[in-house]
């Protein structure tokens, strides 16, 4: 029995009224399971077998929370609209159904204090909460979409559709549909794209949880596409530092005027790769080339922002070089090892003000390592140096031995000779 | 039956011979193996310290403030809290491996380089570091500060 639209005031009024105080208390009986459980039509049984593990089960809750009835009553007599049963909700309606309790904070907090009671509020300013309830498309995503049905679970257990590890899927299984996609006419590449970049990386196979998936940039009730102007301040939820150069930066300004979207613009969105030096200057891999050319002034900047990085992570990897080679071969560099960290910080540092797209404050920050790396490399030196000077006195120390050992084994002989 | 033709002392200078010629092989060998080590150093992997002393005193470090130290080639960061418990944790932030600092007006540990926060038992709370901290064990006494890699 579907729910019509006709019944939708009904709906509001009794779930406000009478469900809230009801559902802490619900009866033990539950007929909706005893008989649907062996029903042969499998869209009926489903749900009986999928909700005694659902997270509303295990607070108490049983069908009749959403679906009205009586839940006493064995048999068909359970399913009396006078009853308040509503047999299963259209998707326009789901949100005020869920609404019910959870946009209610005394109710809530009874059951999860920490639980946030927006969801409908956020919802509602989606653009799936538009399409949805204003523009009355039900192809788009409501509350069930992603959390399911009867089987819905915290977003920290692992079994959950929208814990950090399934999000992508979950959201995937409309957005990588191109059937399903195609009268909204936005890509659906974004779930292949995603899945190569570090942020899963990190999330998949690095165990961070935290580490962003769909809804750390979209928005998770309020899903909404990131605004051109602001796709930084997302970012900058993590990037604060390289979000704070660039917003100082003259790119910064460019980029607003020119429609650019910030960060993407070089980054990408989805398919976020590791940034990698090469991404600097105007060769192959360089992303500066698809604005500037090497006539420009940008361009040139370009050029020595990479000549600048680069000659600090070379001259930093030779230098530790040399320092392990002296460390392998028995020398004390440990101080100068430990000295080199200092290197390693100005370069990282050097790489964040990048954003700032200022050659004055990289080259102060690649200044300030390569004035280590210096130190250090003299040390590094200098250990083996003086490690090829004990070598030296090893082969002529063991020389003069062995020469002694031959001149006494000759010495021997003649002696016997003699006798 | 004695051979007459043959010296008396022949089969004594045969024997102190051989042992002359063996010895000096020997000692070739014994000479020969630590200079070839030294010349060939077996590949050495980094150094796996597990204690260090500190070089200073426990009454140099005072509430709400923090020192670096070595530990092996990595930094270390040493804090008392403003309610005057040490602890140590590896300053090698977890994000890009820059060393850590502590900011005495935040109260907990920072990253300069991009922006990473960890309080003050080494959990990372902000910014873009993925994990925590390193802790070490610290042991006190009068004059000394000792920390150890834990178990």
């Amino acid at each position: 029995m579907r729910f019509g639209l006709w019944a939708a005031p009904l709906l509001g009024l009794s779930l406000v009224v009478v469900w809230p105080q009801a559902a802490v208390a619900q009866s033990e009986q539950n007929s909706c399971i005893t008989c649907h459980q062996v029903l042969p039509d499998e869209r009926l049984s489903a749900p009986a077998e999928q909700f005694p593990d659902d997270i509303h089960a295990t607070k108490g809750f049983i069908c009749i929370a959403c679906h009205g009835g009586d839940a006493t009553i064995v048999g068909p007599a359970a399913m009396d609209p006078a009853k308040g049963y509503i047999g299963s909700p259209q998707r326009e309606q789901v949100p005020a159904l869920c609404g019910r309790c959870h946009s209610n904070a005394q109710f809530m907090r009874r059951f999860n204090p920490a639980l946030r009671v927006d969801q409908v509020t956020e919802f509602e300013a989606s653009v799936h909460g538009q399409k949805l309830l204003s523009d009355g498309d039900p192809n788009v995503a409501t509350c069930t979409s992603c959390h399911t049905v009867h089987s819905i679970k915290p977003a920290s257990d692992p079994r959950s559709s929208v814990h950090p590890l399934r999000v992508p899927a979950t959201c995937g299984r409309c957005h990588a549909d191109e059937q399903r996609m195609a009268r909204y006419n936005i890509p659906t590449d974004q779930l292949d794209l995603y899945q190569t970049s570090i942020h899963w990386e990190t999330i998949s196979e690095g165990g961070d949880l935290s580490a962003p998936t769909c809804n750390d940039c979209h928005g998770n009730h309020g899903a909404a596409p990131p605004g051109l102007a602001w796709v930084g301040n997302v970012c900058a939820q993590c990037h604060s530092m390289m979000a704070e150069f660039f917003n100082e930066s003259r790119h910064s300004r460019v980029f607003a005027l020119l429609g650019n979207p910030g960060c993407a613009t070089c980054h990408r969105n989805h398919d976020i790769h590791p940034a990698s030096d090469e991404m600097l200057g105007l060769g192959e891999g360089a992303v500066c080339v698809r604005c500037h050319t090497a006539d420009d002034q940008g361009g040139q900047t370009a050029g020595a922002f990479r000549m600048a990085i680069d000659s600090l992570r070379t001259t930093t990897e030779e230098t530790h070089s040399i320092l392990l080679r002296a460390e392998n071969s028995g020398m004390e560099v440990s101080q100068a090892l430990f000295a080199l960290n200092g290197a390693q910080d100005a370069l990282v540092k050097a790489r964040a003000t990048i954003h700032s797209f200022d050659i004055e404050q990289v080259n102060a920050e690649v200044g300030l390592g390569l004035e280590i790396v210096t130190d250090v490399r003299s040390r590094g030196e200098q250990a083996l140096s003086d490690l090829r000077l004990r070598r030296v006195w090893l082969a002529v120390s063991v020389v003069i031995i062995v020469a002694l050992i031959v001149g006494l084994a000759m010495k021997i002989q003649e002696i016997e000779r003699r006798a | 039956m004695i051979d007459e033709t043959k010296p008396p002392d022949a089969s004594r200078r045969g024997f102190l011979n051989w042992l002359l010629g063996t010895s000096v092989g020997g000692l070739l060998v014994v000479m020969g193996f630590p200079v070839g080590r030294y010349l060939i150093p077996p590949e050495a992997s980094e150094s796996a310290t597990a204690t260090v002393r500190l070089p200073f005193k426990p009454e140099e470090i005072r509430p709400n403030t923090a020192k670096i130290f070595k530990f092996g080639n990595r930094p270390g960061i040493l804090v008392r809290t403003p309610a005057g418990e040490l602890r140590a944790f590896s300053a090698t932030c977890t994000h890009l491996a820059c060393t850590v600092q502590y900011r005495e007006e935040l109260g907990h540990i920072w990253c300069a380089c991009h922006n990473g926060h960890f309080d003050l038992n080494g959990q990372n709370i902000a910014g873009p570091p993925p994990r925590p901290l390193e802790a070490f064990v610290v042991n006190e006494t009068a004059d000394q500060i000792v920390v150890s890699k834990g178990a």
